[in-house]
């Protein structure tokens, strides 16, 4: 069920979203690696793994992997969650970070950064101030960047290079290039 | 036969991801401009799953499209292709609200879904009562997708899928779309003018320029719409602009 596990739960690290090229296994230099080789972070404390399914709702300020099923609701008001690759969660979202490598049904909210792996399966909308998507992933939903302004419509030839990644992983970061 | 053989997304139909994947061939002609270079093909019995091949090509019906768009402020948009984080952030950043629904993965996902279903009931001997008409299907993968209420978006990136579905679908997806526009809306489509013999995702570079990436084969080639059937789909538009390019890719804007 909940374990707590000190450093050894699946989470990813702070600098996942390392906003450079390549995949985010690579991009984000983990410290180390669990059993299933997904990346560690110091900071991911709780984990619900796989095989187990749960319905209600999650609150609290820690991070939190999910690599079963989860239906409900969950709020980690300053912590991250980790959808797995194994992970089904049908829920609202509303967490600081939020890393989506399984399939999520449901409104994300993610304050500061919401990232799509290759793997990821999003059926709702997001809302976020940085949004990471690898190729491969899937979304169906609206995309909302709280912080967005618009750019100059005449700012194309100076910021013509947007863009150009090539399978990598970049970042929506408002008000800067795209890559 | 299974629907599903039928239409080239069986097993065995040489047209899955894994039986043929999509020989890299370098959209965009001669004398187009690209950043890269095809890379060689992957040794034959190659397990390892081939990358996916990319090339640029330049957009005349990308820059008409960005053009019409010009000076809308914050407008909605609606991506029917992959979520591509490019596509998205070259939008959002103009300050666009971007929705986006993979059409073709959708159908492909709702043509296993139904597949099953049959299976399900041909197991079990049982008389089915799934009405597998063309027409009842695409009302049924249209309950399921492109639930927007109307007057919604003032943009659609519709990119080529119309070749790969069945045509009622297509018909009644121009429909939807037509509704789910606001008055002056634009939908920025690509059609093949000569059957694709490969298949292709599109995202958006810079203002002209689209990068092209060759796929694994989600659904064959449905058709080949020609000029007046085009015209005849997108029949409730106002106006209609067409870029033929080298690479026999139609790029038509469409104007509400």
């Amino acid at each position: 069920m909940w374990k707590k596990e000190d450093g050894k739960s699946q989470g990813v690290p702070e600098n996942a979203a390392g906003i450079s090229t390549g995949s985010p296994a690579a991009a984000g230099s983990p410290a180390r690696e669990s059993s299933t080789g997904l990346p560690v972070s110091s900071r991911a404390s709780a984990c619900l793994s796989q095989g187990i399914r749960i319905k209600g709702e999650v609150t609290g300020s820690e991070d939190l992997f999910i690599d079963g099923h989860f239906e409900g609701k969950v709020n980690l008001s300053n912590g991250s969650l980790t959808v797995g690759p194994n992970g089904e969660v049908k829920a609202d979202i509303f967490a600081r970070e939020v890393i989506v490598r399984g399939r999520v049904d449901g409104k994300i909210v993610g304050r500061e950064k919401i990232q799509l792996w290759s793997t990821g399966n999003v059926a709702g909308d997001l809302q976020t101030e940085r949004l990471v998507i690898e190729d491969g992933a899937v979304l169906r939903g609206r995309v909302e960047i709280e912080t967005g302004k618009p750019i100059d419509k005449h700012a194309e030839a100076r910021g013509a290079a947007a863009g150009t990644s090539k399978g990598g992983v970049v970042s929506v970061n408002s008000g800067s290039a795209a890559d | 036969m299974s629907f599903l053989n039928k239409l080239g997304i069986g097993v065995g139909a040489g047209a899955g991801a894994g039986s043929n994947r999509e020989v890299p061939r370098a959209i965009g002609g001669t004398g187009r401009p690209r950043t890269n270079s095809s890379p060689p093909v992957g040794a034959v019995g190659a397990t390892r799953a081939p990358e996916l091949r990319e090339s640029n090509r330049v957009s005349n019906g990308l820059k008409e499209f960005l053009w019409n768009l010009d000076g809308l402020g914050r407008g909605a948009l609606l991506d029917l292709g992959p979520a591509w984080q490019t596509t998205l952030s070259f939008f959002i950043e103009r300050g666009f609200r971007v929705s986006s629904e993979d059409i073709l993965r959708a159908w492909k996902e709702f043509l296993v879904e139904e597949e099953g279903k049959l299976r399900e009931a041909a197991g079990r001997a049982a008389q089915h009562n799934l009405d597998v008409t063309p027409a009842a299907r695409a009302a049924r993968f249209l309950e399921a997708n492109l639930q927007y209420p109307n007057s919604s978006f003032d943009a659609v990136l519709l990119w080529d899928l119309l070749d790969y579905l069945e045509p009622l679908v297509s018909k009644q997806i121009v429909a939807n779309l037509t509704d789910l526009l606001r008055p002056g809306g634009v939908v920025f489509a690509m059609f093949h003018s000569k059957k694709p013999e490969g298949f292709q995702r599109y995202r958006v570079v810079d203002c002209t320029t689209l990068q092209v990436i060759s796929s694994p084969v989600l659904c064959p080639a449905q058709r080949v719409y020609q000029n007046r059937e085009i015209q005849d789909l997108f029949g409730r538009y106002r106006t209609m602009k067409s870029f033929v390019g080298r690479d026999q890719l139609r790029e038509s804007l469409f104007i509400k």
